[in-house]
Parts: C-alpha cells; structure tokens; sequence
C-alpha cells in the first residue's frame, strides 16, 4: 500500500467518523442551530456541481475545452435522470451515448 | 433478547444489501480503474464506509489529488451525517460511548433510513441496529473488493466506462435539485469552479466553489425565502 493512499484513507476515515460520532458523543444535549442546517441542505448540490462542471469543460490535461462528446453524454444523463430518476439507468445511459459517440464524433 | 433482536437487524438490512453489493462492485471497478489497488479499494470501504464521498476521492485521485483536498472535500460531503447522528442520538440515550463510536462509525443515508422507518426497534436496545449496520458494510466491502478484483479484468477504456463516474455525479446531482434555489445552487458552484480550477493549481476549486455556494445559499435565506420552496416533479 503505498503511504499517499494510506493517508487518504486514514484522514477521509477521521473526518467522516467526526460527522458521524459528534452529535451522537454530545447525546443531544447541543441541537443543530437553524443557520447551520440550512446550509447543510445545499452541501450535496454544490459539491457534486463543483465536480461535474469541471469534468465537462476541462480535457484530461487540465485545459479549458469545449468537448462536444463529453457535453452531449451529459446532457442525456441529466434529462435522464430528470425524468426518470434512476441513478443505474442514468449511468448506462452516459455511458452508451459516450461510447456511441466515439464511434461519430 | 438481544440475540433475536439482532437477527431482526440482519433482516432488515436485506434491501441494503441488495443496493450495496451493486453499487459496491462498481466503486471496486472505478477505484481500481483510478489506480487504487485491490487492498486499498477494500480499506477504504472498511474504514470510511461513506458511499458517494469514495466515488469522489476516487475521481479526486485518478486527476492526481493530493491528500488535504481530498480530505476536505470528504469532510464537507459527510457533514450531513451530522443530522443524521444528532436524530439517531434521541433513540441512543445512556449508551456508553464505546457503543456509541461503534454505531456511528456504521451509519449510513441507507441503514439510517431504515432504522427509522422502524423506530419502535431502536426503542428496546442497541442489536437491532448494530445488527443492520454491520451486514450493510459486510455488503459494501464485499462488493467493493470483488469490483476491484475484477476490475482489473476488464478494459478501462471501452464501453464508455470513462463517463461512468460523471455519469453518476449527473444522477446525484439531479436528485438534489429540489427547489429553484438549488438549481441556481448548481449553477453557482458549477460556474465558480470553473473559475476556480482555471485560476488556482491544485484540486482546491470543489472546497472554494461549494463555500462559496454555501454562503450565498444561507444569505439568501436570510434575504427571504422566495423560490425556496420545493418544487413537485
């Protein structure tokens, strides 16, 4: 195992336990105050929209690009999965349309 | 009576497991395609156990990521676990805190779900729900190390398998937009990483852009509450 991915894991491993263990550790005596819960709402949003922007318009070498291939699969995933929210279905979905398209594009 | 109230456990985790093994197998393939080995995919299940934020460290490393990014992003994806424990902590009182690091270790969206779809069980004692959880996780790793083990089987290239991850993110990321709010949310972390990662080196764009959200999410609901409101789809 080489030591990088050992700390990865071992700090990923901490700082959820944290998550997990605090609230429960306090027994109840601290209650999540308003102002913190609601941002807590749109944590996975902004996450998972700070990931996937970047994957669709920058290349694999980190250049801003625009990439028809990886845009076009995108787009039928995320219509896909708005109508028929299905996270196995959108994912095979993205994956054939991006693996058409490398045979059209 | 704590032997039948934890087989009670094991019995409700069967849903669970008939999500986790998949899901699982496809973590073990996606780690192993980002360069992890069979045993780190498999540690990585054990002790973080946290579904969507290794598919992120996954992708994280496969762009090269060092350790403090990842870590932070990690932290700021399973912050929600924060509500979750502070609920299950009402039906937890006067465990000792060895007990209570055991159970908390093992909570999921899933297992956390379930048990509170049950509550009257978590009433008569902690068996139940430790029942629940480690079968879940013995899912999770088991499919985890057999993705991994297979993945090093099958062409990383072919089959689309490069847009699986993106793919997934698409999907979560869809099942969160619950109001017009979090579609300008999307819009607002999405355009600001994009910024970020064309100014800063490094993997830090994910951290900034979700703060920066963050903080404009919790001014705007100081501001008002117009488009709030959720929308029914």
């Amino acid at each position: 195992m080489r030591l990088e991915t050992f700390w990865i894991i071992l700090g990923m491993a901490g700082v959820t336990f944290v998550a997990r263990f605090l609230p429960m550790a306090l027994l109840s005596r601290w209650s999540i105050p308003e102002r913190i819960r609601l941002g807590l709402e749109y944590v996975p949003v902004a996450i998972l929209s700070a990931i996937v922007f970047p994957l669709l318009f920058f290349d694999q070498t980190g250049n801003f690009e625009i990439q028809p291939r990886c845009l076009l699969s995108a787009l039928c995933a995320f219509a896909f999965a708005w109508k028929v929210k299905s996270v196995w279905g959108s994912v095979l979905v993205g994956m054939l349309i991006f693996w058409m398209l490398g045979f059209m594009l | 009576m704590d032997e039948p109230a934890w087989r009670e456990g094991v019995k409700a985790a069967t849903p669970i497991v008939l999500g986790y093994l998949p899901v699982g197998l496809a973590f073990g393939v996606l780690a192993r395609r980002a360069g992890l080995t069979t045993p780190e995919a498999g540690l990585m299940s054990l002790l973080v156990y946290a579904g969507s934020s290794q598919f992120i460290a996954v992708e994280m490393i496969s762009k090269g990521a060092l350790w403090f990014p990842i870590v932070v992003t990690t932290f700021l994806v399973n912050l929600r676990h924060l509500l979750m424990s502070s609920t299950l902590s009402l039906y937890l009182n006067k465990k000792s805190l060895r007990v209570l690091a055991l159970l908390a270790a093992q909570l999921t969206d899933e297992s956390f779900a379930v048990a509170m779809s049950n509550r009257s069980k978590l009433a008569h004692g902690f068996a139940y729900l430790f029942g629940l959880q480690v079968t879940s996780q013995v899912a999770w790793i088991t499919g985890s190390v057999g993705g991994a083990f297979f993945g090093g089987l099958i062409d990383h290239e072919g089959y689309g398998l490069p847009f699986a991850l993106p793919s997934l993110f698409i999907c979560l990321l869809v099942l969160q937009i619950r109001s017009p709010v979090h579609f300008w949310m999307m819009i607002t972390a999405g355009v600001s990483s994009l910024i970020f990662k064309a100014t800063f080196s490094g993997n830090w764009y994910i951290v900034l852009a979700t703060l920066l959200t963050l903080g404009i999410g919790v001014l705007i609901h100081r501001t008002g509450r117009k488009g709030t409101e959720r929308i029914e789809r």
